[in-house]
């Protein structure tokens, strides 16, 4: 029994990994969890229902459109990828796999933006396929009122067009706080306070700042809503339903960012955590 | 071939290798040994890159790892059996370091042939014995068919039939002029299979010989036991000529420094008839504990 098995001998340069190989060679890893099958579909199948459920409790409702409801699983459905993300960036350390990866890729850095890159291709699938879901989701709710929902209706398509990004962004966000902080738990807490518990604590802070009997006055909010929704804004979910609502105009007294530029500050949230995963990585030992 | 020059690697206060120098030279196997604690796995990590070096340097075939142009085609490396994601099946895991090189799926199935997990390799890695694990770690370690290997207590874990397959891995590995570092922190192990041994202990160089020389040191510090009808007088004798002698309860000397021949003569000079000699054969086991001895990180009862 002998180890060798001559390979033919290539140049150096083109023996090693390239870029292009660490993504496949990361796409291989992504899809060869379990968990990574199981979110994608859980994730589709939870957009499907709530949008159904959704759409039916509405269904009743008078000058009920059905494609309004199209986006209200999406506070939910984001969490699907955001968990995607954080098992892809927690995944090498939590589990010592590191150990391997990094040996076969010492510059380190493009392992991360590979994961990035195979993070973004599939929840970009699952992002298309839940949008999907929720579009079948509405078809009873609509039928029921003898209706085929208008799929090119005004907003409809920028609509579903956010949806995709804004998931897309949560699963990069995920994999950024992952990378970052390297074991799972933390990192999805992280993820969660600033995707789900932030928001909640800027609506009360509203509230708490403002004088209940006061009339409100979109045109003239108080001080202390203008401050919060400015904040909201620029938060990831701020920017997310600017995304799915470009024509909204944003929030009273906030800076309207539009489509694009809701879209940068959803990039920011990505980009500034995973630099300083990618600095994390280069610089320090790997234990 | 693989090079360390005043390898140094501190964390904070504490200096886990401290200004290591040897070399792993090809065609050769060279084991690793050190108790628990001394810096075998800190130095592996920086030949592999993982870790940077304080100071000082590790390069093999010349170039620091992160310099290599194709890792993997250079050095292969079990470092740790639970380098794998517990959820990916052994091929999986294989084939996504293959896809990192370019390197065919033909070569992936080779090696899981190689190294007998053709029958697992459709499974989880979580579900693997440590044994198991040792096995994927080594397919990992070969799939680049690469000229150094640098393999961290390797029969951990192995049944009988793993470890015989293991020494004679790193024997036909070596023979086909590889270089095989090989760490243990068992000395018999060692003595099986590898051509030299490098000895450390806290993080320090304690020895660099082959095993023969190590063989012949322990002999060396070597105790000869006789009892003679006459013990003061030879005690007296060996006294003179150097050695070091302890009288025994029994009655018995036990002889330091001087060889069982040395004894013998002796006792013949002075006339006192030998009852019974014996020279304690020295063994690796010994000559490894006293090199180490003092520098162990655990000793019972104390640290």
């Amino acid at each position: 029994m002998s180890a060798t098995a001559e390979l033919p001998a290539r140049p150096a340069a083109r023996s090693g990994p390239s870029f292009a190989r660490v993504v496949r060679a990361e796409w291989t890893k992504l899809l060869g969890l379990r968990s990574t099958h199981v979110v994608a579909a859980v994730t589709v199948a939870v957009t499907g229902l709530l949008t159904h459920l959704s759409a039916s409790a509405s269904s009743g409702d008078p000058g009920f459109v059905a494609t309004r409801n199209l986006g209200d699983a999406l506070p939910l459905a984001f969490l699907g990828p955001l968990v995607l993300g954080v098992l892809v960036g927690t995944g090498e350390f939590s589990t010592g796999t590191f150990r391997s990866t990094f040996a076969a890729v010492p510059r380190r850095v493009p392992v991360l933006l590979a994961q990035a890159v195979v993070t973004a291709a599939v929840v970009l699938v699952v992002g298309v396929l839940s949008v999907g879901a929720a579009v079948l989701g509405i078809l009873p709710a609509a039928a029921s009122r003898g209706t085929t929902p208008d799929l090119g209706n005004a907003g409809v398509p920028q609509l579903l067009l956010g949806t995709v990004g804004f998931l897309v962004g949560a699963g990069l966000l995920g994999l950024a706080a992952g990378a970052l902080l390297r074991r799972a738990v933390p990192a999805l807490v992280a993820a969660v306070v600033v995707l789900l518990v932030a928001p909640v604590v800027l609506a009360f802070a509203a509230e708490a700042g403002t004088d209940p009997l006061a009339e409100y006055d979109p045109e003239h909010p108080p001080p202390a809503t203008v401050l919060v929704n400015t904040v909201e804004t620029f938060t990831p979910v701020g920017a997310g339903s600017a995304l799915t609502n470009p024509g909204g105009g944003g929030l009273d007294g906030a800076p309207d960012l539009g489509a694009g530029g809701s879209a940068l500050v959803l990039a920011g949230w990505v980009v500034v955590p995973l630099t300083a995963a990618a600095i994390r990585l280069r610089r320090r030992d790997l234990g | 071939m693989i090079t360390a020059e005043a390898l140094t690697k501190r964390y904070g206060a504490t200096t886990a290798v401290d200004g290591l120098s040897f070399t792993a030279p090809p065609g050769t196997v060279t084991g690793f040994l050190g108790p628990n604690g001394a810096g075998k796995s800190t130095t592996m990590r920086m030949v592999l890159g993982l870790e940077r070096p304080t100071s000082g340097s590790v390069t093999v075939d010349g170039r620091r790892y992160a310099d290599l142009p194709a890792p993997l085609r250079t050095v292969g490396a079990l470092l740790d059996a639970r380098s794998v994601h517990p959820g990916r099946t052994a091929s999986c895991h294989l084939l996504a370091l293959a896809r990192t090189h370019g390197i065919p799926r033909s070569r992936v199935d080779e090696v899981l042939g190689l190294t007998g997990l053709e029958t697992v390799a459709g499974k989880r890695a979580g579900t693997f014995s440590l044994g198991t694990g040792q096995r994927l770690g080594i397919a990992a370690a070969l799939l680049g068919d690469p000229g150094t290997l640098v393999l961290d207590e390797p029969v951990n874990g192995l049944d009988p039939d793993g470890v015989l397959w293991v020494r004679q891995l790193v024997r036909d590995l070596a023979a086909e002029g590889r270089t095989v570092f090989l760490s243990s922190h068992l000395m018999h192990e060692l003595a099986l299979c590898a051509d030299r041994v490098v000895v450390v202990g806290r993080g320090r160089l304690l020895a660099d010989a082959t095993v023969a020389e190590l063989l012949e040191r322990s002999r060396g510090a070597g105790l000869v036991r006789v009892r003679t009808t006459d013990p003061a007088v030879l005690a007296e004798a060996l006294a003179r000529a150097g050695a070091e002698v302890a009288a025994q309860p029994d009655g018995s000397l036990h002889v330091r420094g001087a060889s069982a021949e040395e004894v013998g003569a002796a006792a013949g000079r002075v006339g006192s008839t030998v009852l019974e000699l014996a020279a304690e054969a020295g063994s690796l086991e010994a000559a490894y504990l006293e090199l180490t001895s003092g520098s162990a990180e655990h000793r019972a009862g104390a640290r």
